[in-house]
């Protein structure tokens, strides 16, 4: 099945929790409201006509500092079916940035949740060991958002500045 | 041999103030001391060769820049050990740290006490010559532990449990491959045993070709008895395949994870002083000792004849089978074959039992516990135990047996009588 | 009966160990040989290849993509060129599409003959570890000749190749294939078929399909597991849909399907379709051509996204990059297939001893510098 083909599919079993479809990008990628996205990704991996039984990438993102979103993006490939399917989500509130956890049903998405704890921090919610993973356990901020500000020092140790 | 320095002592007229006494504990320092050296010069002359043979192996030249083809890497690799810091963990048990290293030196240098190396030459011609070998050496056992507890180190402990495991596992089949021959012959003398393998005879009694009276060559049994004594003792002395308690690639070094220097130099003495054991063990208890392979002179030339033809044969083989060519094997053995046939001092001196024989025979065992080594992957700890407990233990118990029923066949021994 | 008070102890393996294969550490639970529970720490090796990625501007992330996987930085640059030149929408030349074939399925040999041969190195056997990095030095001879460097080539360029290959080179890889030919008959002469290696290697770290899919688990991993998934016949990328090869799938001759020697073995059979895959490449060569033609005098792809993934010696890179339409990438993603891989350790090595734990680890073939990123 084509991309599109799934995201009418996805319309059709969840209506307006699916928020648009990105059908131009050269990866297409559908956008999904947070609140809704186990229940999509629990669809996408359990439909007899989807299977998608393996999750390629969970890459967190930010859309640029300030007022702009977090996101997930989640990439699929169903194994049996041969298809791909990927589905984001953004996360509006900054201060504290929460969605469900895929572990469920991708035992993958355990350290990549970790890794995008770890990167932008936010909180999957059901992850059952959400520690940093990448990064010392003490470190302060999370590295990848765009309006972190690098520490002067680390446990007494000088960081060095870019530039 | 001891008796007989002290007894020459007493005749040599400057020594003869020392007494029976003094002269006995001279002699008996003296031979020690020789011993010394020659476990001391073992170990570099072995750790030369294994990096050699390794690196031959693994088609690389080994060490190349100490000394010609260098030969004095392993004396600079020493002298460094010697001078090294001597480092001893902060949380390590310091007695027990100190001590470990030596007492596995001891248990392996005081081995060769008992170890004919010649007719003549036996540091001390003991009547329970290979009792004393086989328990002495075990004493290796309470050394690693002492160094493993001590260390302080999970790693260490780990390779301390490994190797007490596997050495009290593999003393059985050890002992017992080894009673087979006691068996054959009646005595724990070792002198008595190589004199017992002297001439020539039938391989494995009925079969009518020459070999030499070796108890590898004139019974099945013991022949089976050797390769299960060469497996059990290559554990024994932790060596690859059976290498699990120093386990580079698991256990970082095991037992001498925290070693360092000096220590770690006793450690590489005694590694390579029990290789030796186990290797002159083999060619003594297996292989005839001391004893020439040649009866004769005309035996001497006529098997250094066989052994050019044999070479000759392997030469062809190689180059049609792998294209390759060595002239090296084929020009050796042929000269040595003219050598022998021309010259019959050379005949009578192959012919003769000797130092010479021991040596090649512990020194082909010893390149074979190498090419183990350089070849062979790492058995896992419960594999060990299993090939001890289930395989060699049985099969040495079955030889055992064997080699009574072979007695009674061939007529060594009269049941009804 | 007073029952001993016996409890587990914790291990810690690394960061310094020799049999990680890096800075990698695992906190194993022990009792005695036998491990319970295997978590492994990583992060030690972390070069902040994203964050890097997001200050500089596209072509200058290629000599970081080439660190992370350090043993196949052929592969991981093809990829991220590939994925941006999907984003620019690049049509490249022939010849370029060719070599670069050739140099990342030469680049796969090398890779997996590392891996071959420090499995072989975990549970004990040292030689055939040296043989196999002979044949590599051959290998990094070519690239050396081509590219200038033996580990880490920056040859792989956005839309092309820094230069061309010299005269001469054509001839020499023939050669090596030539001389290749013939060593995996002697790999398996002195590893493969080796009782001990198989008893060590045989029924050991059964991964089965569901486990292996569900943990993300790809590459020569996942094929070991019996499932037929490789990226370059599944969705055939670049020109891979032009050569004539073999999915190489675990049968689990000496043991279960899945198990390490499988594992293994699937790694020492893709070695020869990847030979015959650059011998079809070289055979195919065209002659002639501009490998920079395609070389866009700026790198400034369109505002959009792309996740584009290929088939890396350890399994499956993917790049996941952002553009926000000028010449920095707003975000870089790598989805390293070691750091999947690894993460399934736990589960399939508890409950093994210590040198299980060793070989399943070997055989899952992990590059730290890819895991930390």
């Amino acid at each position: 099945m084509t991309e599109a083909e799934i995201y009418d599919l996805l319309v059709e079993k969840f209506g307006d929790k699916m928020v648009e479809f990105l059908g131009e990008e050269k990866t297409p990628i559908a956008v999904v409201q947070p609140a809704a996205l186990h229940e999509v990704i629990t669809f996408l991996n359990t439909d007899e006509r989807l299977q998608f039984d393996s999750l390629m990438s969970l890459s967190g993102f930010d859309l640029g500092g300030g007022e702009q979103p977090l996101g997930v993006a989640y990439h699929l490939h169903s194994m049996s079916l041969n298809h791909y399917f990927a589905v984001k989500v953004l996360l509006e509130d900054r201060k504290n940035p929460k969605i469900k956890s895929v572990n469920d049903l991708f035992r993958t998405a355990d350290w990549h949740e970790r890794e995008a704890y770890d990167m932008y921090g936010i909180t999957f919610e059901g992850h059952p060991d959400l520690r940093r993973i990448l990064l010392e356990d003490d470190w302060e901020g999370y590295p990848l958002r765009k309006d972190y500000v690098q520490a002067e020092f680390y446990r007494g140790m000088k960081i060095a500045k870019e530039k | 041999m001891i008796d007989a320095i002290a007894s020459w002592m007493l005749q040599f007229g400057a020594l003869s103030w020392l007494g029976h006494t003094g002269a006995s504990v001279a002699a008996v320092s003296l031979v020690g001391t020789a011993l010394f050296i020659f476990v001391a010069a073992n170990a570099i002359v072995l750790v030369y060769v294994e990096r050699k043979v390794s690196a031959f192996m693994q088609v690389r030249l080994g060490p190349m820049r100490v000394g010609p083809m260098g030969t004095l890497q392993t004396v600079a690799d020493a002298l460094k050990l010697l001078v090294k810091e001597d480092i001893i963990p902060q949380f390590a048990d310091k007695i027990l740290f100190r001590v470990g290293p030596w007492v596995i030196l001891v248990s392996a240098f005081v081995t060769f006490a008992a170890i004919p190396f010649s007719p003549t030459w036996v540091p001390a011609d003991m009547s329970i010559g290979l009792f004393y070998v086989v328990s002495v050496s075990s004493v290796v056992v309470i050394g690693i532990v002492m160094a493993g507890w001590a260390s302080n180190n999970k790693w260490s402990l780990y390779g301390a449990m490994r190797s007490a495991a596997q050495i009290v596992s593999y003393e059985i089949p050890v002992g017992l491959s080894l009673l087979a021959a006691v068996a054959v012959v009646g005595t724990l003398n070792l002198q008595e045993l190589i004199h017992a393998q002297a001439g020539v005879g039938n391989l494995f009694h009925w079969i009518p070709i020459p070999v030499p009276n070796w108890f590898i060559f004139n019974n099945p049994f013991l022949f089976i008895a050797a390769f299960v004594y060469l497996i059990a003792a290559t554990a024994e002395v932790n060596r690859t395949p059976f290498d699990i308690p120093e386990a580079e690639s698991e256990l970082v070094a095991g037992f001498m994870t925290e070693f360092s220097g000096i220590r770690w130099a006793l450690f590489f003495l005694s590694e390579y002083a029990n290789a030796a054991v186990v290797a002159l063990l083999t060619a003594i208890v297996f292989l005839g000792g001391w004893q020439s392979p040649f009866p004769d002179i005309q035996g001497a030339r006529i098997g250094m004849s066989v052994l050019a033809i044999l070479a000759i044969l392997w030469t062809i083989y190689v180059k049609y089978k792998a294209n390759r060519f060595s002239i090296y094997p084929l020009l050796m053995t042929v000269v040595l074959a003219a050598m022998a046939w021309l010259f019959p001092a050379f005949a009578r001196w192959l012919a003769n039992p000797g130092l010479i024989w021991i040596a090649i025979k512990g020194g082909t065992i010893i390149f074979l516990l190498m090419w183990f080594r350089w070849t062979f992957p790492r058995l896992r700890v419960d594999q060990l135990m299993y090939v001890s407990w289930k395989v060699l233990l049985p099969l040495a118990m079955i030889n055992l047996a064997g080699v009574a029923i072979w007695m009674w066949l061939t007529g060594a021994i009269n049941l009804v009588g | 009966m007073t029952r001993l008070n016996a409890e587990e102890m914790v291990l810690n393996m690394g960061p310094q160990h020799p049999s990680t294969h890096g800075v990698l550490r695992l906190k194993l639970k022990t009792d005695g040989e036998i491990v319970s529970h295997i978590e492994p720490v990583i992060g030690y090796l972390h070069r902040c290849f994203e964050k890097h990625g997001e200050n500089i501007e596209y072509q200058m992330v290629t000599p970081f993509t080439d660190r992370c996987d350090y043993l196949a930085s052929m592969n991981n640059a093809h990829a991220y060129a590939m994925a941006v030149e999907k984003l620019m929408g690049i049509e490249l030349p022939e010849r370029v599409e060719y070599l670069r074939i050739i140099f990342a399925e030469l680049q796969r040999i090398a890779s997996h003959l590392v891996a071959v041969g420090t499995f072989g190195l975990d549970v004990g056997a040292i030689t055939p570890f040296i043989y196999c990095f002979r044949e590599r030095e051959t290998i990094l001879d070519l690239f050396e000749m081509a590219s200038g460097a033996r580990l880490l080539y920056n040859y792989i360029w956005i839309g092309g190749l820094a230069h061309d290959i010299p005269p001469g080179f054509v001839e020499k890889a023939y050669e090596f294939l030539d001389y290749f030919d013939d060593r995996v008959r002697e790999y398996n002469r002195i590893l493969t078929g080796n009782k001990i290696f198989i008893e060590r290697a045989a029924d050991v770290g059964v991964m089965p399909p569901e486990v292996a899919i569900s943990y993300g688990v790809t590459g020569p991993n996942l094929r070991g597991s019996g499932v037929d998934h490789d990226l370059r016949r599944v969705q055939p990328y670049s020109i891979y849909d032009r050569f004539d090869f073999k999915t190489i799938v675990g049968q689990g001759e000496m043991g279960t399907v899945g198990d390490c020697w499988d594992r293994y073995y699937v790694r020492v059979l893709e070695m020869e379709e990847s030979a015959k895959i650059v011998r079809q490449a070289l055979d195919q060569l065209p002659a002639e051509g501009d490998v920079k033609a395609a070389v866009p005098k700026k790198i400034r792809p369109p505002k959009g996204e792309v996740y584009f993934r290929s088939e890396n010696p350890r399994g499956e890179l993917g790049y996941y990059i952002i553009s926000d339409g000028t010449n920095v990438p707003f975000r870089v993603k790598m989805r390293s297939p070691a750091f999947c891989n690894l993460s399934v350790i736990n589960e399939i090595g508890a409950g093994w001893m210590i040198s299980d734990v060793i070989a399943i680890l070997g055989s899952l073939d992990i590059v730290l510098g890819e895991i930390d990123r």
